[in-house]
C-alpha cells in the first residue's frame, strides 16, 4: 500500500451527483463526469486491511457483505493511487466481467463492509471502480478479445441480463461457440428495461454489448423460448443450456380497484419509458402516465425510487411513496453491527429530486394502502391508506391498522414496485425443472445444474430478485459449471 | 539463563519469573535446563500466533503446534522429577474453553489468551500493529486513531466468562473437580477422525499421548517453589539492613562493604524497596551510597533507581548496571594499583545493557557489548571491546579511549562521543550503516563545554588519570573527538525542535515532528 496514513488526512468524496433541480431537466447519468486527481487521492484511503472484509462476499443476516464478486479491492485502490490505471483496469476485469454496470448500480456491499466502515466513512470503491473502466474505454484499452481456439461446444443461453452476459461472456472465453436468446427487443435484461437511463445509460449496456458480440457471441432477440421456439428445441440444437431468464413475475396487490386505469406495475411505467427514449429519443408521448398527476409509489425499494426519479422527470402534481416498513435509523443499530449491510436511512437518487421540487422527502412509512379509489369513468382517483404498527403474533411480526388512521389521498397514477414472486413457468414446465419453496428453479449453488442434465440456472431465476452484482457472480459461476460439465474439467474462475 | 532468571527474581521477588519456550521438537530437554535454572513458570509457546507486526512467514512457520511441545515438556519434566516444582503454561491461539481443557490433560495448567480478547476489545486483524495507524485505536499511539477505541475490559471479562463457562462443563462431563487433577490426564484423551485425508494415514500420535511410567512420589503439577537462594545475597545479609532509614524516611546513608564475585546483583533488591516504597523517581541523588572494595560478582546495581550510588574500587563482572533505572555507577582502580587505567580491563562484558537511565563513570576499559540497548544512561569509559552502543535508542556514551569494531551497529538513538587517538575509528571501528559522524570541533560552543564537563566530572569521581590528562590539554585533545549520531534521530530532534520553535509542547510537538517524518515518507 502506497499510503499507510492516507485515511487519517483524505475525507471520503465519492464522484459527486449533478444538482438534483438541474439533472431532473434531462434524462442523462446523474454523475458529474470523474476527476482523476480526486480518485487517485481516495484510492489512498484504503488501508490495505490484514483482513480486508470489502471483498468478502459473506451473506451476514440474509443481506450481502463485501463484494459477491470478491473484487480485488485493495489491490486496485492502491494501483489508483499510484496512478496505475491500466493494471488496475486488468485486476477489476479478472474478476467483474461489467464493471461499467456495478461501478454505477451496485449498492456497494462493499463499502458497507470495509473496515474503514468502523470508524470513518468507507472507502469509496464504487467510485474507483466505475472510474477505472470508464479511464480504461476513454484510453481505448478495452478491445474486443476473442478466444485463441474453440472447444467445438455449443450453448445456449436464455435471457440477457446481467447474468445471461456474465456467463455468455465466460463460456466464450472458454472458447464455446455461444448464443444468447433474448425476448426484448435488446439485450440486457433488467439493466436495459428496468433499471432507468439516469442511472445508468443505455449506450454503456450497448458497448459492452457490441465488445462481446465481436468476441464471437451471437444474440439473438426478440425470440422467447418457449413461445418463439420450443425449449427442447435448445437441448437438441445445443450441448449445454444456461437459464439466466430472472425473476420476473412481479408482486401484485389484489385490492379493491387494482383494474382502475392508472393503476400499473412500475415494471411496466420503466419500461415503456426506456423504450420511449431509446425509440424516439423523446419521451414526452409516455409523459403522460405522470405528467401533472398526483403519482402514488407503492414500494421503498430501488424499483420504487427509479418510478419516483421518473415521474419527477415527467413532471407529475406531487409524489408519495408508501412503504410498510418503519423509517430505518441514522445510525447503525445494535442488532446491526459492521460489517452487516447497514440498515440505516439513506436518500437515494429519486427521493433527493422529490424532496428538491416538492420541499420533502416523499416517503411514507409503515403504512400500508388498502383500496384504489375511482372516478365514473373508471380513473383512479385516490388511494386509500392507513398507518400499521408491526405486532407479534403467533410467533410471526404481522402489520396492525392503528385504529382511526384510515386517510384518503389523491392519486391519478399508481405504481406498485412491491417486488417480484419468482421466475415465470413456462420453460420449468416445458423442461420439467424442479422449484424450491420460493418457485425459484432448483440449481444448488455452486453447481447450478438443475434437474435436467446440461440445464444450467443462474441470477434472479435461481435465487429470487437480486442484486446486478448477485447476478455477474452466478453467471461467472455457473459458466465455470458448465464449461466443467462440457470439458471434464475447467479453468474458469 | 540461571543468571537472567536470577536477576530478574532480586529485581522483584514478589514476581514469578516466566520463561517463554517456542514449541519445537527437543524443547522438553531446553525446559528441564530450564527448571533447573529456577523458572517459576515455563511457557511453551505454539506456532500460528504473534502481534500482526510480525511476517506471515514467521507466524505460520515459526515453531510447531503447542500440543507437540507441551506434550513433550510435560512428559520431559515428569520423567526428571522437575514437574512439581514449575508451572507449565502454554499459549498460541487459544479461543475455547475445550481448547484450555485439552492443554491442561496435555501437561498445562496456566493458559495464556492473546488473539481472542484482542478481537473483543475491538480488534480487527488490520496488521498494521507496527505502523501507528491501527485504526481502531489499540496499537497505536496517535490520539486521533486512540480516540477511535471502543472496546473496554468488560468485553474481554465476558469473553473469559464463557471460557471458563466451557472449561467448567467439560470437566464435569470429564468428572474432574480441580485443574490440578486435570493436569497431564492424557488418558482422557482420545483420536477422533474428523478428516479423512490421505495424509493422515501416517499419522500416529502415541507419542502425544504417551504417560511416562513414573514413581507415584513423582508430583505431577507444580507443587512447591522455586528456591532462588535469595537469603544468601548481600543485600539480605548486609545492605537492606543499613540502607532502612533511607528506604523508610529518606535519610542518607553510607555502607562501606568487603565484595567478592559470589556476590552478585549487589544492591538490586535494595533498589526494588525503593522503587516499591518512592516510585519510579526513586529518592534523591545519593541518598543510599553503597561503597564496595574488592571485586564485585555479576549484574552488580542491575535495575537500580534514583537515589543509589555506587562506589567499587576495584572490578566489577558481566552485566554492570544491566537495565539501570536511575542509579550511578562508579567503578574506579585501587589508588595503589599498579596498572595503566584507560589500557586495562576494569569491567566485564554487556554492561548497562538496556539501561533506562542514570549515570556511569568507569575509569577502565570495559568489555564487548558495551550500553547495547541503552536507551538513557549517560556513561563515561576510558575504552570498550566490540560491539558497542549496538541498538542503542538514547542516552551518551563518551569513551575516553579505544573502541573495538562494529560501533553503533542498529544504532538508531542516542549520541557517543570518541576520543579518537589514532586517527582510525571511523575508518576501521565504526558500523556506519545508521551513523553519521562529526568532528566535536565542528559542534556548537555549548556541547563541546559538555563534553569537558562531564569529563570534568569523571576525573572527580574517579580521580582518572586519563581525564585529567585530556582536561589539561583541551584544546588539543578536543580536536581528537568524533561525534557519532544516528541519522533518523538527528532528524527527527530537528523536526522536534522545529515544533517547539513553533510553541508546542511535550506530547504535541512529538506528535508534530512524528507527522513531518511521516510526510516526509520516513
Ligand atoms: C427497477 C429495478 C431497478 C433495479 N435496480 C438495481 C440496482 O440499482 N442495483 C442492482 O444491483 N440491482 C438492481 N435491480 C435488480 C437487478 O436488476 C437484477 O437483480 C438483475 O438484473 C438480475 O439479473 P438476471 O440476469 O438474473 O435477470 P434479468 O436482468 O431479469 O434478465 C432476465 C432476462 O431474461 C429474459 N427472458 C425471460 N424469459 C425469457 C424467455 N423465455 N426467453 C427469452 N428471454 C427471456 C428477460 O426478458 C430478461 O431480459 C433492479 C431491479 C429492478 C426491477
Ligand atoms: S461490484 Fe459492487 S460490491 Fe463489488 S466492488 Fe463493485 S460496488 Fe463493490
Ligand atoms: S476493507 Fe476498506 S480499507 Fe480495508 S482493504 Fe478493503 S477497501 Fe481498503
Amino acid at each position: 500500500m502506497g499510503k499507510p496514513t492516507g485515511f487519517l488526512e483524505h475525507e471520503r468524496q465519492s464522484i459527486p451527483d449533478r444538482s438534483p433541480l438541474e439533472r431532473i431537466k434531462d434524462w442523462k447519468e446523474i454523475h458529474e463526469p470523474f476527476n482523476e486527481d480526486k480518485v487517485r487521492q481516495q484510492g489512498s484511503r484504503c488501508m490495505d486491511c490484514g483482513t480486508p472484509y470489502c471483498h468478502t462476499g459473506m451473506t451476514l443476516a440474509n443481506m450481502a457483505s463485501g463484494c459477491p464478486i470478491n473484487n480485488l479491492i485493495p489491490e486496485w485502490n492502491d494501483l489508483v493511487y499510484q496512478g496505475k490505471w491500466r493494471d488496475a483496469l486488468d485486476r477489476l476485469h479478472k474478476t467483474n466481467n461489467f464493471p461499467e454496470f456495478t461501478g454505477r448500480v451496485c449498492p456497494a456491499p462493499c463499502e458497507g463492509s470495509c473496515v474503514l466502515g468502523v470508524i470513518e466513512p468507507p472507502v469509496t470503491i464504487k467510485s474507483i471502480e466505475c472510474s477505472i473502466i470508464d479511464k480504461g474505454f476513454a484510453e481505448g484499452w478495452v478491445t474486443p478479445q476473442p478466444p485463441a481456439s474453440r472447444s467445438g461446444k455449443k450453448v445456449a443461453v436464455v435471457g440477457s441480463g446481467p447474468a445471461g452476459m456474465a456467463a455468455a461472456d465466460q463460456l466464450n472465453k472458454a472458447g464455446h461457440s455461444v448464443t444468447v436468446y433474448e425476448r426484448a427487443d435488446r439485450i440486457g435484461g433488467l439493466l436495459l428495461y428496468g433499471i432507468p437511463n439516469m442511472k445508468l445509460e443505455k449506450e454503456i449496456v450497448q458497448r459492452r454489448v457490441d465488445l462481446m458480440a465481436a468476441e464471437g457471441i451471437k444474440f439473438i432477440v426478440s425470440t422467447e423460448i418457449g413461445k418463439d421456439l420450443p425449449t427442447k428445441s435448445l437441448l437438441e440444437d445445443f450441448d449445454s443450456v444456461v437459464l439466466c431468464c430472472g425473476a420476473t413475475k412481479p408482486r401484485d396487490l389484489p385490492i379493491e380497484g387494482r383494474d382502475l386505469k392508472g393503476v400499473h406495475y412500475a415494471m411496466e411505467f420503466l419500461t415503456i419509458n426506456t423504450q420511449g427514449l431509446l425509440e424516439l429519443k423523446d419521451v414526452s408521448a409516455f409523459e403522460t402516465a405522470a405528467k401533472s398527476k398526483d403519482v402514488v409509489v407503492i414500494g421503498g425499494g430501488d424499483t420504487g425510487t427509479d418510478c419516483v426519479g421518473t415521474s419527477v422527470r415527467h413532471g407529475c402534481k406531487s409524489i408519495t411513496q408508501l412503504e410498510i416498513m418503519p423509517r430505518p435509523p441514522e445510525e447503525r443499530a445494535d442488532d446491526n453491527p459492521w460489517p452487516e449491510w447497514p440498515k440505516v436511512y439513506k436518500m437515494d437518487y429519486g427521493q433527493e429530486e422529490a424532496k428538491e421540487v416538492f420541499g420533502e422527502d416523499p416517503r411514507n412509512y409503515l403504512t400500508m394502502t388498502k383500496k384504489f379509489l375511482g372516478d365514473d369513468r373508471g380513473n383512479l382517483k385516490g388511494v386509500t391508506i392507513c398507518d400499521i404498527e408491526w405486532k407479534m403474533e403467533d410467533g410471526r411480526y404481522s402489520p396492525v391498522e392503528v385504529q382511526g388512521s384510515e386517510r384518503e389521498i389523491p392519486a391519478q397514477a399508481a405504481f406498485l414496485a412491491m417486488g417480484f414472486l419468482g421466475p415465470e413457468d413456462t420453460i420449468a414446465e416445458e423442461l420439467g425443472l424442479e422449484r424450491d419453496s420460493r418457485s425459484n428453479v432448483q440449481a444448488e449453488y455452486g453447481r447450478f445444474s438443475t434437474n435436467i442434465e446440461g440445464v444450467f440456472a443462474a441470477g434472479d431465476m435461481r435465487r429470487g430478485q437480486s442484486l446486478v452484482v448477485w447476478a455477474i457472480n452466478e453467471g461467472r459461476a455457473a459458466a465455470r459449471e458448465c464449461d466443467r460439465y462440457l470439458m471434464g474439467e475447467t479453468s474458469l474462475p | 539463563m540461571a543468571e537472567l532468571i536470577h536477576d530478574l527474581k532480586n529485581s522483584n521477588h514478589h514476581a514469578r519469573i516466566n520463561v517463554k519456550l517456542v514449541s519445537e521438537v527437543g524443547v522438553g530437554t531446553v525446559a528441564a535446563g530450564v527448571a533447573k535454572a529456577k523458572a517459576d513458570v515455563i511457557l511453551v509457546s505454539g506456532y500460528d500466533g504473534g502481534t500482526g507486526a510480525s511476517p506471515r512467514s514467521s507466524i505460520q512457520h515459526a515453531g510447531a503446534p503447542w500440543e507437540l511441545g507441551l506434550a513433550e515438556t510435560n512428559q520431559t519434566l515428569l520423567l526428571n522429577d522437575l514437574r512439581s516444582r514449575v508451572i507449565l503454561e502454554t499459549d498460541g491461539q487459544l479461543k475455547t474453553g475445550r481448547d484450555v481443557v485439552i492443554a491442561c490433560l496435555l501437561g498445562a495448567e496456566e493458559f495464556g489468551f492473546a488473539t481472542a480478547p484482542l478481537i473483543t476489545l475491538g480488534c480487527l486483524m488490520m496488521r498494521v500493529c507496527h505502523k501507528n495507524t491501527c485504526p481502531v485505536g489499540i496499537a497505536t499511539q496517535d490520539p486521533r486513531l486512540r480516540e477511535k477505541f471502543a472496546g473496554g475490559a468488560d468485553a474481554v471479562v465476558n469473553f473469559m466468562n464463557f471460557v471458563a463457562e466451557e472449561i467448567r462443563e467439560t470437566m464435569a462431563k470429564l468428572g474432574f473437580r480441580t485443574i490440578n487433577e486435570m493436569v497431564g490426564r492424557v488418558d482422557k484423551l482420545e483420536l477422533r477422525k474428523a478428516i479423512n485425508h490421505w495424509k493422515a494415514k501416517g499419522l500416529d500420535y502415541s507419542g502425544i499421548l504417551y504417560r511416562p511410567d513414573v514413581d507415584p512420589e513423582v508430583g505431577t503439577y507444580c507443587q512447591m517453589k522455586q528456591d532462588h537462594l535469595l537469603d544468601r545475597s548481600l543485600d539480605n545479609r548486609e545492605i537492606l539492613k543499613q540502607a532502612l532509614p533511607a528506604i523508610e524516611s529518606g535519610i542518607p546513608v553510607s555502607i562501606d562493604l568487603q565484595v567478592i564475585n559470589t556476590d552478585r546483583v549487589v544492591g538490586t533488591m535494595t533498589g526494588a524497596e525503593i522503587s516499591r516504597k518512592h516510585g519510579p523517581d526513586g529518592l534523591p541523588e545519593d541518598t543510599v551510597r553503597i561503597n564496595l572494595a574488592g571485586s564485585a560478582g555479576q549484574s552488580l546495581g542491575a535495575f537500580c533507581p534514583q537515589g543509589m550510588t555506587f562506589t567499587v574500587t576495584g572490578d566489577t563482572n558481566d552485566y554492570l548496571g544491566k537495565g539501570l533505572s536511575g542509579g550511578k555507577i562508579i567503578v574506579r582502580p585501587p589508588e595503589d594499583s599498579p596498572f595503566v587505567a584507560h589500557e586495562n580491563i576494569i569491567a566485564g562484558n554487556v554492561c548497562f545493557y538496556g539501561a533506562t537511565a542514570g549515570q556511569a563513570f568507569v575509569s577502565g576499559v570495559v568489555g564487548e557489548r558495551f550500553c547495547v540497548r541503552n536507551s538513557g544512561v549517560h556513561a563515561v569509559v576510558e575504552g570498550l571491546g566490540d560491539h558497542g552502543c549496538e541498538y542503542m535508542t538514547g542516552g551518551l556514551v563518551l569513551c575516553l579511549g579505544k573502541t573495538g569494531r562494529n560501533f553503533g551497529a542498529g544504532m538508531s538513538g542516542g549520541v557517543a562521543y570518541i576520543y579518537d587517538e589514532a586517527g582510525d575509528f571511523v575508518s576501521t571501528k565504526l558500523n556506519t550503516e545508521m551513523v553519521k559522524t562529526y568532528p566535536l570541533v565542528e559542534c556548537d560552543d555549548k556541547e563541546i563545554d559538555e563534553v569537558k564537563s562531564l569529563i570534568s566530572r569523571h576525573v572527580e569521581y574517579t580521580h582518572s588519570p586519563r581525564g585529567t590528562e585530556l582536561l589539561n590539554d583541551w584544546r588539543l585533545a578536543a580536536e581528537k573527538f568524533v561525534k557519532i549520531m544516528p541519522e533518523d534521530y538527528e532528524r527527527v530532534l530537528f523536526a522536534l525542535k522545529k515544533a517547539e520553535d513553533r510553541g508546542l509542547e511535550g506530547d504535541a510537538a512529538i506528535q508534530a515532528a512524528f507527522e513531518e517524518n511521516v510526510a516526509a515518507g520516513h
